[in-house]
């Protein structure tokens, strides 16, 4: 049984076809990075993975943990062992990101049959974490994401990422907008959440990340669907020579 | 209709005189009435009004030393009261009725806040509170009841009050405030000197407050109206002198008619006013609050932000008025309304005003009006908060963002209280 599997995916959003015959397996243990160019379809499949509403699947399937993925509530993907590390994670005033992880833990835990964790005990996890990743804990008083430079929002997602330990995350665009010391920071979060019970779907525009978090597998995106797969020295090709020649060869 | 059960033979208290009250009810019926009345049945209010309960007793809660307390007939000539009574005829309608009103004065800043007892049905004096130069007092102002939103049975409570009042119509020709009626209407048990003797769930409450602040006095004012099934109509018009500072927060869970007025004269120069507020209407409610601010010295301050959500078949209106006076320059005025509404029934009105006679102002306003974001919504959802506890959360976010001052914790409590009940999961 693979950790994720994903059949021939088509998907439209807004009546446009984005996703065009997507195929790709994953095992746990495995890292797997998703690169290619503007457009292809690199969102639009963590997206619909996470089950964001408006991402209609109009052909394939998804399997995760070996149960199909047709019409679960995000949550339920969630709960389910599913994590999402957001592009542009979401601005909520009001809502304590203490408040807001606490939420998240405890709903992961009810679904799961676990009694809760002590107020007590969670905030100490949660501050020790925050230190790994060296965000402020006075960010984890603040509303979620609120104020947060582009770096802090990222480094935030990797804690959630931690405390959830979540069987597959797919992060998209994580490095996105963030220096070399955050980037840093944030390969070493994922490094340390990568296990042999785990899976990491990796989605960037760039090699950089790579020299930090060592895929298992690299794949192109184009046009909807994986074009060409190989090991880490196809991120390093890519550095190279940019996608043009794979359009050419193919 | 107003004034069908003796509205004309309402008798005028000294202070307030015969032409002020018949100012107050052509205003009554007068095209501002109906502007500012858009979204409240004033005719209705002034009804229930008519037959409502005297609310007697002081208009403090063991009020601080330092804090004088006279009615208005025990004083040696009556106090000078500005009510703009063609824009705020209830307010003379109540002095009316009550026939008297309460004069606080503070002299010295007080070792404590000044509380005010919790709204109770019926017409109670207005007060007129005057803090003296340099005073610096905190308010407080709650209600609590053990009313909760399950206890209201229908969107009409205003409809039931006007009801059980036309059924107790008077058939007398005396004057609805004159003595043989005024003891008619009093509450059974009644004593100076304490809180509210009346609690008759489901009758309009009303409270109008007069506050003057002389030269530099700081009031912090904290206001929680958090019994949702309270029927009520509230009138703070308030003066301030030069450097004076008023600060007003104040949060609102309604399921019923719940009218609030705010009215701010910013006379001196360097007189600043601000306002925060978050209010959650729900089931029938119908919350309206509305806020005239008056820019009339130079470099004079004011800050409004009000936050309100709608769910049921709530109706929620907000309307902000800024008026800068011809002489007002450097004022700087900002005034920001949200909406939320949670339901398709939710009924939201919203409507920024601003009235500019001076070049040399900053001024800013805004309102939106909106449903919970749905880009937030998912992010919530996909780290596996259920549907309705990422409303939740969302909503008590946006209501947060709205809370100021020491009633904050509590209010946000009960806000969340109402929410759980309204939504499962």
């Amino acid at each position: 049984m693979s950790l994720l599997q994903v059949d021939d995916l088509h998907v439209s959003v807004g009546g446009e076809a984005i996703l065009k015959g997507l195929s790709l397996r994953m095992e746990a243990g495995e890292v797997h990075a998703i690169m290619g160019p503007n457009g292809s379809g690199k969102s639009t499949l963590a997206n619909v993975l996470a089950g964001r509403p408006g991402y209609e699947v109009t052909g394939g399937a998804i399997a995760f943990k070996g149960h199909p993925l047709g019409q679960e509530e995000p949550e339920a993907r969630a709960q389910a062992g599913l994590f999402l590390a957001f592009q542009y994670p979401v601005e909520i005033p009001g809502v304590s990101n203490m408040e807001f992880l606490k939420a998240a833990q405890d709903s992961h835990f009810k679904a799961n049959g676990q009694a809760a964790e002590s107020p007590v005990a969670f905030m100490r996890r949660v501050r020790t974490l925050a230190d790994s990743l060296s965000l402020n804990p006075e960010f984890l008083k603040r509303g979620v994401n609120e104020g947060f430079s582009g770096g802090e929002k990222k480094r935030n997602e990797i804690l959630q990422m931690l405390l959830l330990a979540p069987t597959l995350a797919v992060l998209d665009e994580t490095d996105s907008g963030l220096d070399i010391d955050a980037v840093q920071t944030v390969a070493a979060g994922v490094n340390r959440f990568r296990s042999a019970d785990n899976g990491v779907l990796l989605i960037t525009h760039y090699q950089r990340l790579l020299n930090h978090i060592v895929p298992d597998f690299v794949h192109v995106l184009a046009e909807g669907r994986i074009v060409e797969s190989g090991d880490r020295k196809l991120a390093e090709t890519l550095e190279e020579r940019g996608y043009a020649w794979l359009a050419k060869s193919g | 209709m107003a004034g069908e059960i003796g509205l004309e033979a309402l008798q005028a208290p000294a202070w307030l005189g015969d032409a002020g009250l018949a100012r107050c009810r052509r205003a009554l019926t007068g095209k501002l009435a109906r502007e500012t009345w858009k979204y409240s049945p004033l005719g209705k209010v002034t009804q229930a009004l008519l037959d409502a309960p005297m609310a007697r007793g002081s208009p403090l809660v063991d009020a601080p030393e330092q804090v004088r307390v006279r009615r208005f007939t025990a004083l040696p000539s009556p106090p000078e009261c500005r009510i703009n009574l063609h824009r705020y005829p209830l307010a003379g309608i109540v002095a009316a009725l009550a026939g008297d009103g309460w004069l606080a004065e503070v002299a010295e800043t007080p070792d404590r806040p000044l509380r005010l007892p919790a709204a109770t049905p019926g017409v109670a004096a207005p007060l007129l509170l005057r803090v003296g130069a340099g005073c610096r007092v905190e308010i407080e102002e709650t209600d609590a009841g053990a009313s909760t939103i399950a206890d209201v049975s229908g969107p009409q409570r205003l409809g039931e009050v006007v009801d059980r009042a036309t059924r107790g119509r008077r058939s007398n020709k005396a004057p609805v405030n004159s003595p043989q009626v005024l003891a008619a209407r009093a509450p059974e048990a009644e004593s100076e000197g304490t809180s509210a003797t009346h609690d008759n769930q489901g009758t309009l409450a009303t409270r109008v407050v007069l506050l003057f602040l002389a030269q530099t006095a700081e009031v912090r004012w904290s206001r929680a109206d958090l019994a949702p099934a309270r029927e009520g109509w509230s009138l703070l018009a308030a003066e301030l002198d030069e450097d004076a500072s008023l600060t007003f927060n104040h949060q609102s869970l309604a399921a019923a008619f719940q009218r609030l007025d705010v009215s701010v004269a910013l006379h001196g120069a360097g007189a600043r006013f601000g306002s925060t507020g978050a209010a959650l209407a729900s089931a029938g409610a119908q919350l309206d609050l509305q806020y005239v601010i008056e820019h009339i010295g130079h470099r004079t301050v004011s800050r409004v932000k009000q936050h309100n959500l709608a769910s049921g078949k709530a109706r929620c209106t907000f309307n902000g008025r800024i008026h800068i006076h011809p002489h007002a320059s450097g004022a700087d005025a900002d005034l920001s309304n949200r909406n939320l509404a949670l339901s398709a029934n939710a009924d939201i009105n919203t409507k920024p005003e601003l009235e500019i006679y001076n070049d040399d102002v900053r001024c800013a306003h805004g309102a939106t009006v909106g449903r919970l974001d749905d880009d937030a919504l998912f992010y919530l959802q996909s780290r596996g908060l259920p549907t309705a506890a990422a409303q939740r959360l969302l909503s008590i976010g946006f209501l947060r963002d709205g809370l100021s001052g020491p009633f904050a914790e509590q209010a946000a409590n009960s806000f969340l209280q109402q929410l759980s009940a309204a939504t499962s999961g």
